[in-house]
């Protein structure tokens, strides 16, 4: 991979400097932020996250399998007692209530790593350790030929270090 | 996720009120490498944290001591006397499981809210939830005469294939308390993310960096890593939500499923839930006061949040008050001579005392906290604290020893006195649980470091002659204003 990272002091550069370069469609671009902000995610423009998913399949999952596991050993070893019905789904519900919110937490913590591609055993391109204290970074995977582009495009906003990456 | 809306004109700036809000302000905090420092700064031990951690240490091992010598003489020695066969290890059970429940209120039901005052005090309510959940755990094993057989108390077809019984509130007992430490494990572990990745890039000692590394999992706080992350978090406060009243719920049907005196009534849900997010803030309380001192972070932890968090406790003090109430209310009401005279016996009986420190801790001296000066006060606020500890602890005796030990037959009726293995495990476990906590806060971060920097205004390249908050208001104060009175 191989693109120009720029290293940005305020907010307001990055976000224009992502909206200058998207619109020139010189590359992927990914912000480097040391906080969530809406400004840049507004201005990156992503689609929704599928986590969501994630998190309704392992909740309805969960809440089937809390039924089923209890339905299932109350008709292994049937025994009536007082006339009343072997599988009760009354009480079976908290059971039910249970796995779904086990079951769905566990895979919203599994979509989060793999939408996010986390964990990740390799160095990132581009990446630099004061990203996560208080600059933003701006990496645009470009081919060499148009690296100049890039870095004119993030020197005119603002970048306070502007560098090639391979 | 924070937001930088467009300024507004000084006409339309509200005026800052001087009382805790939901809007959150860190005056004296500038900028994302002063969080960095100051809080990375709490993570260097000290000769108070050695001694700390010496006498928690002690307490654990005085407590492991005494279950040594019960595990060696029998469960006789812990003061058991028939028909009171459940003592301190289920009053402690339940004191610990409401300690946990405050700290995914915080984290979980106030960040669905957008209850700001939560950001700075959320990560040691959430380690707290953990570790008091830990030690809850212990109780179950701790009550059995074999304990080494403890994992026959696991759901699983443990005897000729018979599996347990799904009607049993013990057997959702354990699925409860076993979920809601998964999950509140999960959250505080996902939340801490960002902040070890923010720890490995300080840190100079490779081995060091390295460990951080890997449990940072390689976060590289790229835009997707955190649209993905804002998504999963809410998603698990969601969870965490219902989560957090249906444990101590499910704990409330251990006693609420009994036809015993006292126990057998529809008000125990709402009733154990409101007490155990009540005595889970009288412990945040108790950790949080001496730790924004001690931290030297008064201005992360300011005089509002505590403000704002006073008010959340004295709510939850009224709730009880009420529930109290009610169950006087029903017990004479019903006309069931059964509940009127146990009521009776609760007030004028042996155990008066236990009633009167309860009411007293749990009902009267919150009340206080009406007053705003009180509220403010962190010194009075820490002193309440103990009381609220204790009153939560008496309640709980005060539900299991009279009533079993005054049930529906003359007969039946016993006493019953805790012995000094009592008292030394009741010790071990707060030195159990203090611990944990010390070494968690020398290890990671107390205050999450990623969410604190979202509510602090973001550098600008378009500079403006005073503060800008993460709303766009303009700030009355100056810039060097000390920030704990804010």
């Amino acid at each position: 991979m191989s693109g120009v990272i720029g290293a940005f002091r305020e907010l307001d550069s990055v976000v224009y400097a992502v909206e200058e370069l998207k619109e020139k469609r010189i590359g992927e671009v990914t912000v480097y932020t040391p906080t969530p902000r809406h400004e840049i995610e507004h201005a990156v423009n992503a689609g929704p996250s599928p986590v969501r998913r994630f998190t309704l399949f392992g909740g309805l999952f969960g809440a089937t399998c809390g039924y089923w596991i209890a339905v299932w050993t109350s008709d292994y070893w049937p025994l009536v007692v007082g006339g009343k019905p072997v599988a009760s789904w009354v009480p079976y519900t908290i059971f039910g209530f249970e796995v779904m919110v086990l079951f769905g937490a566990l895979s919203t913590v599994a979509g989060l790593f793999i939408a996010s591609r986390v964990p990740k055993l390799r160095m990132t391109v581009g990446y630099d350790p004061r990203f996560s204290s208080g600059d933003y970074g701006v990496w645009v995977a470009c081919p060499p030929e148009r690296y100049s582009e890039a870095q004119s495009v993030l020197r005119e906003h603002g970048a306070v270090e502007v560098r090639d990456e391979q | 996720m924070a937001t930088m809306a467009k300024p507004l004109s000084d006409r339309d700036e509200p005026r800052r009120p001087n009382i805790a809000s939901a809007d959150v302000q860190l005056p004296a905090v500038k900028d994302y490498e002063q969080v960095d420092r100051e809080i990375s700064a709490t993570l260097h031990p000290t000769v108070a944290w050695f001694i700390g951690l010496g006498v928690a240490v002690f307490f654990l091992l005085v407590g492991i001591s005494a279950w040594m010598y019960q595990i060696y003489s029998g469960l006789g020695v812990a003061g058991y006397n028939p028909p009171v066969m459940w003592g301190v290890y289920i009053i402690t059970f339940v004191f610990w499981v409401g300690i946990g429940h405050a700290g995914t209120l915080i984290s979980a039901i106030l960040y669905l809210f957008r209850a700001g005052f939560r950001t700075t005090i959320y990560r040691c309510a959430e380690a707290m939830t953990v570790f008091a959940v830990m030690t809850a755990g212990l109780f179950p094993i701790l009550h059995l005469g074999r304990p080494w057989k403890f994992f026959w108390l696991i759901p699983y077809p443990n005897w000729r294939y018979i599996w347990p019984q799904f009607k049993s509130p013990l057997v959702w007992d354990v699925f409860a308390i076993l979920t809601y430490l998964t999950v509140s494990s999960t959250f505080l572990y996902i939340g801490l993310i960002p902040d070890i990745a923010v720890l490995r890039d300080r840190e100079k000692n490779p081995v060091r960096r390295r460990i951080l590394g890997v449990l940072s999992l390689g976060w590289r706080n790229s835009d997707r890593e955190w649209r993905h992350f804002a998504r999963a978090y809410l998603f698990l406060a969601a969870f965490s939500t219902p989560l957090v009243l249906s444990v101590h719920s499910v704990v409330s049907f251990d006693f609420a499923m009994a036809l015993t005196p006292g126990w057998h009534t529809t008000i125990f849900p709402p009733y154990f839930v409101a007490g155990a997010i009540f005595s889970g803030i009288g412990m945040v309380f108790t950790i949080i006061i001496p730790l924004r001192k001690f931290f030297g972070l008064k201005h992360y932890v300011t005089i509002n949040h505590l403000d704002a968090a006073a008010k959340l406790c004295l709510f939850t003090s009224l709730v009880v008050g009420c529930a109290y109430m009610t169950e006087w209310f029903v017990a004479w009401f019903s006309g069931n001579e059964f509940e009127k005279t146990f009521f009776a016996n609760r007030i004028w009986g042996q155990w008066w005392w236990a009633s009167a420190i309860l009411y007293t801790c749990n009902m009267v001296l919150p009340l206080t906290l009406f007053k705003q000066s009180w509220r403010r006060n962190p010194t009075w606020l820490f002193i309440l604290s103990f009381f609220i500890n204790l009153g939560m602890w008496f309640e709980r005796f005060v539900i299991v020893v009279p009533s079993l030990s005054h049930e529906f037959e003359p007969w039946q009726w016993a006493s019953y006195s805790p012995t000094w293995v009592d008292y030394a495990i009741l010790a071990g476990s707060f030195g159990w649980f203090s611990m944990w906590f010390l070494l968690f806060i020398k290890q990671l971060p107390v205050i999450a470091i990623a969410e604190v920097k979202e509510i602090i205004p973001p550098r600008l390249r378009t500079t403006h002659d005073h503060g800008i908050d993460s709303s766009g208001r303009h700030l009355e104060f100056e810039p060097s204003t000390p920030g704990e009175d804010a």
